[in-house]
Parts: structure tokens; C-alpha cells; sequence
């Protein structure tokens, strides 16, 4: 009784959430929208995708998150993501406008693949577990964020790479809350779920971060 | 081969101007919208989304009955659909209403809009998937990104898909062939070739057919839709092993793909294998329970006895199906009959008094009901009672009764004790099956093993099908001899036995276009052509032969 309490209680804030959200979407269509309802619709997102993000742990937790794998185009899938990720269209509201693009050229297909730059994924698991390292990345960068991915034989890399600080500095600690912890926890339950992968937040060579997802596909 | 223009001059080519998805290449402001949500806030919020992109002609609907009248009567290049429109219907099962009943433009894009990741799973699963999916809340951009790619695909295709809309399959296969030289997008290739391949099966050429498949089985050798053409493609051509080998693959790769076990059950069919197709289908309908597929495998269950089983199925989807749009007064007839094979004379006489509660007594429901009704009072022992019930339905008999309720009246016939009202109800009801004769001689066959009837089978099943084989024989030596009253005769004479004999229709048509041809431009002769043709298009929809006597038609008229 209790767990199904729960559960419905839930679905409720999750559908609540959802109608907020879009009220709040149209309030900020508005042309004269105050800055206090651009803050309430970020506020609203953050909360949600926190929300979906501890109820895909919780499902992980108890072995319940299976993925709905299909073929995704992953060039194209790379681009919708960006285009509609709300990270990026809030970052470019703050102020300081982070580009983020998908970086062409560093895209690497081996020779070996099979079918070139398509593979077979869960859509949504994948869009949230990247949507939230994009969410970290766009916090930090100074002016822009590229994402790409590396394809073998067997396995499939998405890379989120920012121009920020990188790890471990003063000002990661002690300005922004991290929300890493959940974020890196939700993309291991992700590749998890399919199976396996590597999970890594490390500072790239060039300066600023780079957050690693790799996919073992097997067949 | 062709030199293929590159991306850019290819955009050139179907009018656009830009290489991916900027604001200025998709008129929004030229597209049509239907909303589909039964949550009023939903609504609004999607109508706003869309209005944002530029649309402005959006209509929103609340549920699928409005829908279903909106779409009836006009046509949209956007459909946003819940997934849960409410308790009984999804927006699959409204989907799937739709697909079947060729109710969509193939210009349309249809979308699921759903709260459940879970929808995935459906989406994967079945055949007529929409042609995308959003989890909501979905933020404007997303959404918008979304409907890019698939209007881009679109506009891509849109000279095949006018075609398409017109029934000009020819067309859609030459437009397919056109656009295919144009691109090296590997998914709007096999976007074309998927959507040649359903001009082609409309068009009965299965050896194209097969070349089309196996042209998409090279670009991507992994994805279902493509095994299932190539399967389908098989079995057209009578190779049942082959088909078989690949809807197993299919299988195997995705377990939980469900119209490979359905087709896989057509298979085991057409091999005489009922049991075996039966076990296919309960495993559908386990994998993605419906009304529908619960509908299909009680009534397998029925024919093969395991009656049972078929009445736990056959409640499964009445309740699945009740206070939707899929409730069927069928449902209620099948396991009412299903109930009284049983013996449990009072819950089908129940189950029939709350179908009567739903549905107005009158054509083949009443017939039926009444008939069934018969059945249980003459089990229980009430003849009069039951011989009262029999001539009621008796009495709502009209010559355009279906067959399922036919076969009810003759099960009935026989119970009460009126073997030659038996045997006369299960002949027509044979005779008047049309395209659904082997199944209502399956049903027929059961009634008259279940009342002890099993040596006048073959006598009903055959009944009245020699004696049209012979007219319509008869009918073209003599229409090849220009005998065309002759032949006329001989053909109405096969259509009174059988009013929607396909062989004597075909031959009615045939008939009279030669007719025409020979003898020069009769109006009557014309309209009764027409009229031919009218009804075999509705009785065998995208039939080749029938497509070829109206271009024949139309080049005779010059319509």
C-alpha cells in the first residue's frame, strides 16, 4: 500500500511539475517578462530534471531500468539535443552567451563500424544522462561547450568538452554548487542499463573539462 | 549511375534554401495542426508551443471521438496525439484505428506525445508506430527540432506522397525512383524505398516488391520494418520457409517485436497449423496486451475448443476495450457463445443482457444476440422459450446479414431442433462471406461439429461456391466471344448466390469493359462498370487487377 502511495504520489508532482513548467514557458514568451519568472522557470526545470534524475537512479537501484533501445542517427541526435536542450537556451539568457556546437571534426568513425555513425541506443536515457553532463559543462564554460563522439567496432563515446576552469579549482568549489555527484551517478546507471560503459569527468589537455560516456555495444 | 547533386543544390532541388534545420526552411506558418490531450492545460501549452513556431491554424481536440471527426473531415499536416487520452483508449490504439482505416494522408506526420518513457517500449514494438515520439514536458526547441526533421523528411518526399494520397501508385514508384537519385542521406533513401514498397503492395507486384526490400536490406540490415517487408514479400510469392527464416531473425534480434509473432502466425496459418498460430498470437498478446489481439487469440482459442481459454481471453478485452472507442457489440456475442459452449447458460444470457444495456438491438447484432440467447434457453432445456428467441432473430434478418450472425442463427437452427433452417443460415453464411471466407468457414465448421452435423460440412462449405465457378467460367468464354449479354447473365446469376463473389465481381467488371471497348460508349454499360468497380474497390482496397480495370476505365471514358 505504502509503495503504491508513493508511486502515485509521484506521478502526480511529476504531472504537476510538467503543467508548472509550461505555464512558466508561456510566461516567458511574453516581451515583458520579469526577471523573477526567468529565474521560476529555471528553478522549475532544475527541479524536475533533478526529480526524473533521482527517479531513474531509484529505478536503477532496483533493477528496474531497462532501456528501449532503437537505431539513433547519432549526428542528428547530437544536433535535436543541443537545439533543444534547456541548459543551452537558459545559459544564452544569462547574459554571457555559451555556444555550443557539435564538433565535426572531432568525430571519429573506425574503419570496422558497420553501420557509420549509427547506434543502437535507448533515445531518452541517453538524452538525460547527456542533457545533465551538458547542464554541468555550460555552468562552468567560459564561452563555449563541443560535444562529439568516437564510434568502434564495439563501443560508442559521446565527449562533452567546456572552456572553463576544469576540475578541482577554487572558483568550481566555491562559487557554484556542484550537482556532479547526481549527474555522474545517473550516466553510470545509463550506461549501466545498456549494459556497461566508463563514465569520466576528468580536465582536458586544452584547458577546462572533459566528461567521457562510453557505450559497449555488443551485435 | 547518376552523379548525385551534393546536400546543398539537393536542398535547391525540393525547394528549401539551407543545408540542415534553420527557422526560414519549414514554413510553419503554411502547416496545419490537430492537438489531441485531454488535460485542457496540455492543450494550451502545445497550442502555444506551435504557435510560437508560426503556426496558426492549430486545432485542439480533448479526445479521440472529436478527433476522429476532425480528421474525417479535414486533413493536417501535424497530428500531436497523447498517448493517454484517457482510462480506455491510448493514442497507440487511436493510431492504429486510423492506420487501418486509411483515415491519414500519408502527407500527415503523426506524433506521440507521452509522459511515459514507457512509450518507448510500444513504439518499438508494434508495426504502426508514429512517425515520432515526445516525452513531455517537451520545451518549445525540442520540440521544434523535432518537427524540422520530420517535415524535412517530408518535404523531401512530398511528391510521392501526393501521389500516395491520390492512389496513383505508379507515380509514387516513379517519384520514389526520381527522389532516391537525388540523396545520399541514408534515411531519407530508405524513407523513399519504404514508402515505393507500399505503392508497390498496393500495386500487387511482388517481384518489385522484394527488389525494393532487399535494396533497403543493404543500407541497414538490422532494422525490423525492413525484415517484415522482405517476409510479407516471401509469402506473396508463396515461400513460406523463406518468410519464416526471416521473421524468425526478426525475432531474434527483437524479442519483443511483436508483428513478427503476428506475422509469424499468418505463416503457421496459411500452413493449416492452427495450434501453433494460436501459440504466436497469445504470446503477442502477451507481449503488448490489446483489445484487438486479445479479440484475435480468444477467437483462435474458440475454433481450436479450448474454450476456456477463450473465455478468460475474450473478458480481457471487453474489459480492455470498454467505454472506448474500440468496444465492439462483437465482443460481448463472442463470449455470450463462448459461455453457452460452456453450459453456463446464465452467464451468457447475463453477458448478452449487458450487452443489450450498450448496444441497440437491430442488423447483425440483434440477429446474433437473439440467436445466442436461443442457444442457451434450448441447453438449458426451455424449447419454447428458445424457439420464441429463434424467430425474433429470424425476424431481423435482412439480405445484407453478416455472416458471424448467420452462423449464430444456423448454430442455433440446429439446437432448437430446424435442421433445414440450420443448414439453409450456415450455406449463406458461407456464401456471404467475401473476403472473410475462410475464417467464417472455420466458424461454420465448428457450429456443425459442435450440433452433430459433421457429415453435411463439406455439402454447406461447398454449397453454392461450384455453381459460381461455373457461371463465372461460363461468363467469360462468353464475353471472349463478345456474348456480352450472355455473359451478363450468367454473372448476375453468380452474384445472386453471392453478392460479393470477388471472382464474379472481377468478371462483372471485366465484362463490361470489354463491353465497352467493343460495342463503343453505352451509358449504361458505363455506369454499371463504374459501379463494379466502385464495390470491388471497396472489397479488395489496392487490388491490383482492379487498379488495371480502372486505368483501363479511365482510358476507355477518357474520366
Amino acid at each position: 500500500m505504502e509503495k503504491e502511495l508513493s508511486v502515485l504520489v509521484i506521478h502526480d508532482i511529476k504531472n504537476s511539475l510538467a503543467l508548472l513548467e509550461a505555464d512558466l514557458e508561456q510566461l516567458n514568451h511574453r516581451p515583458d517578462m520579469p526577471e523573477e519568472a526567468h529565474k521560476a522557470y529555471q528553478r522549475c526545470i532544475e527541479l524536475k530534471n533533478r526529480l526524473i534524475s533521482f527517479l531513474t537512479l531509484y529505478k536503477h537501484e532496483q533493477g528496474r531500468l531497462k532501456p528501449n533501445l532503437a537505431e539513433i542517427e547519432l549526428s542528428e541526435f547530437l544536433e535535436d539535443m543541443i537545439a533543444g536542450s534547456q541548459s543551452v537556451t537558459m545559459a544564452g539568457k544569462h547574459g554571457h552567451a555559451i555556444e555550443v556546437t557539435v564538433d565535426e571534426g572531432r568525430i571519429r568513425i573506425a574503419p570496422g563500424v558497420k553501420h557509420k555513425g549509427i547506434a543502437t541506443l535507448d533515445e531518452y536515457l541517453l538524452d538525460l544522462a547527456l542533457e545533465s553532463a551538458l547542464n554541468n559543462a555550460v555552468r562552468y564554460a567560459a564561452s563555449k561547450v563541443d560535444i562529439w563522439f568516437e564510434q568502434d567496432a564495439d563501443s560508442v563515446t559521446f565527449f562533452v568538452q567546456d572552456d572553463g576552469p576544469g576540475l578541482n579549482t577554487s572558483e568550481t568549489q566555491a562559487d557554484k554548487p556542484s550537482s556532479t555527484g547526481v549527474g555522474l551517478s545517473l550516466c553510470n546507471a545509463v550506461t549501466e542499463a545498456h549494459g556497461g560503459g566508463t563514465v569520466s569527468l576528468s580536465n582536458a589537455a586544452e584547458g577546462g573539462a572533459l566528461f567521457m560516456m562510453g557505450f559497449r555495444l555488443v551485435g | 549511375m547518376e552523379k548525385k547533386p551534393d546536400a546543398k543544390s539537393m536542398a535547391d532541388v525540393i525547394g528549401g534554401k539551407k543545408e540542415s534545420f534553420e527557422s526560414e526552411y519549414i514554413r510553419f506558418d503554411a502547416l496545419s495542426a490537430l492537438v489531441i490531450d485531454d488535460i485542457g492545460a496540455m492543450r494550451h501549452a502545445l497550442r502555444s508551443q506551435l504557435q510560437w513556431m508560426g503556426m496558426n491554424r492549430i486545432k485542439c481536440v480533448a479526445d479521440a471521438e472529436e478527433a476522429l471527426d476532425q480528421i474525417e473531415n479535414n486533413t493536417y499536416d501535424l497530428i500531436l496525439c497523447d498517448y493517454n487520452l484517457n482510462k480506455a483508449t491510448s493514442g497507440q490504439h487511436f493510431l492504429e484505428h486510423l492506420r487501418h482505416e486509411h483515415l491519414l494522408s500519408a502527407k500527415t506526420i503523426f506524433v506521440m506525445v507521452t509522459a511515459e518513457a514507457e512509450y518507448a517500449f510500444v513504439a518499438n514494438a508494434v508495426e504502426f508506430a508514429p512517425d515520432d515520439y515526445i516525452l513531455k514536458p517537451c520545451p518549445e526547441k525540442k520540440l521544434r527540432a523535432r518537427l524540422e526533421r520530420q517535415f524535412d523528411r517530408r518535404n523531401f518526399l512530398l511528391p510521392a506522397l501526393t501521389a500516395m494520397d491520390e492512389k496513383n501508385y505508379l507515380q509514387v514508384v516513379s517519384e520514389c525512383d526520381r527522389l532516391m537519385a537525388m540523396v545520399d542521406n541514408e534515411r531519407w533513401l530508405l524513407a523513399a524505398l519504404r514508402l515505393k514498397a507500399e505503392a508497390l503492395l498496393a500495386l500487387n507486384d511482388t517481384t518489385d516488391l522484394l527488389k525494393t526490400y532487399e535494396q533497403a536490406l543493404a543500407i541497414r540490415d538490422n532494422v525490423p520494418w525492413v525484415k517484415m517487408g522482405i517476409a510479407r514479400a516471401r509469402m506473396l510469392l508463396n515461400e513460406p520457409e523463406e518468410a519464416e527464416k526471416m521473421t524468425r531473425e526478426i525475432i531474434a534480434d527483437n524479442p519483443n517485436y511483436v508483428a513478427a509473432y503476428e506475422l509469424l502466425a499468418e505463416i503457421r496459418k496459411s500452413q493449416n497449423d492452427e495450434e501453433a498460430a494460436h501459440e504466436l498470437m497469445a504470446q503477442s498478446a502477451k507481449i503488448l496486451p490489446t483489445a484487438k489481439r486479445f479479440r484475435s487469440t480468444a477467437e483462435s482459442a474458440f475454433l481450436l475448443g479450448k474454450l476456456d481459454e477463450a473465455k478468460t481471453l475474450s473478458e480481457s478485452a471487453i474489459r480492455m476495450s470498454s467505454g472506448s472507442m474500440t468496444e465492439r457489440p462483437d465482443d460481448y456475442l463472442s463470449l455470450a457463445q463462448i459461455q453457452t459452449d460452456l453450459g453456463d447458460h446464465q452467464a451468457a444470457i447475463q453477458t448478452l443482457e449487458k450487452s443489450a444495456r450498450k448496444f441497440e438491438e437491430k442488423g447483425s447484432f440483434g440477429i446474433a444476440k437473439n440467436a445466442i440467447l436461443a442457444q442457451a434457453y434450448a441447453d438449458a432445456g426451455d424449447t419454447a422459450a428458445a424457439k420464441k428467441l429463434l424467430e425474433r432473430s429470424q425476424r431481423l434478418m435482412t439480405s445484407e446479414s453478416g455472416s458471424t450472425a448467420l452462423n449464430a442463427l444456423g448454430k442455433a437452427a440446429f439446437k432448437v431442433g430446424d435442421p433445414i433452417l440450420g443448414l439453409k443460415m450456415l450455406t449463406q453464411a458461407v456464401q456471404s462471406s467475401g473476403e472473410e471466407r475462410e475464417r467464417i468457414a472455420r466458424h461454420v465448421t465448428k457450429s456443425m461439429q459442435d450440433t452433430g452435423q459433421q457429415d453435411k460440412i463439406d455439402e454447406v462449405i461447398d454449397a453454392g461456391q461450384k455453381r459460381i465457378l461455373v457461371l463465372v467460367e461460363g461468363a467469360k468464354k462468353s464475353m471472349h466471344v463478345a456474348q456480352f449479354e450472355e455473359a451478363y447473365s450468367k454473372v448476375l446469376e453468380a452474384l445472386e448466390i453471392q453478392q460479393d463473389n470477388i471472382e464474379a465481381l472481377l468478371a462483372a467488371a471485366q465484362l463490361h469493359l470489354l463491353w465497352l471497348k467493343q460495342e463503343g460508349m453505352n451509358e449504361d454499360v458505363k455506369e454499371r462498370a463504374k459501379a463494379y468497380l466502385a464495390t470491388l474497390d471497396k472489397l479488395v482496397p489496392h487490388n491490383e487487377k482492379v487498379m488495371g480495370f480502372y486505368r483501363f476505365y479511365n482510358q476507355l471514358t477518357g474520366e
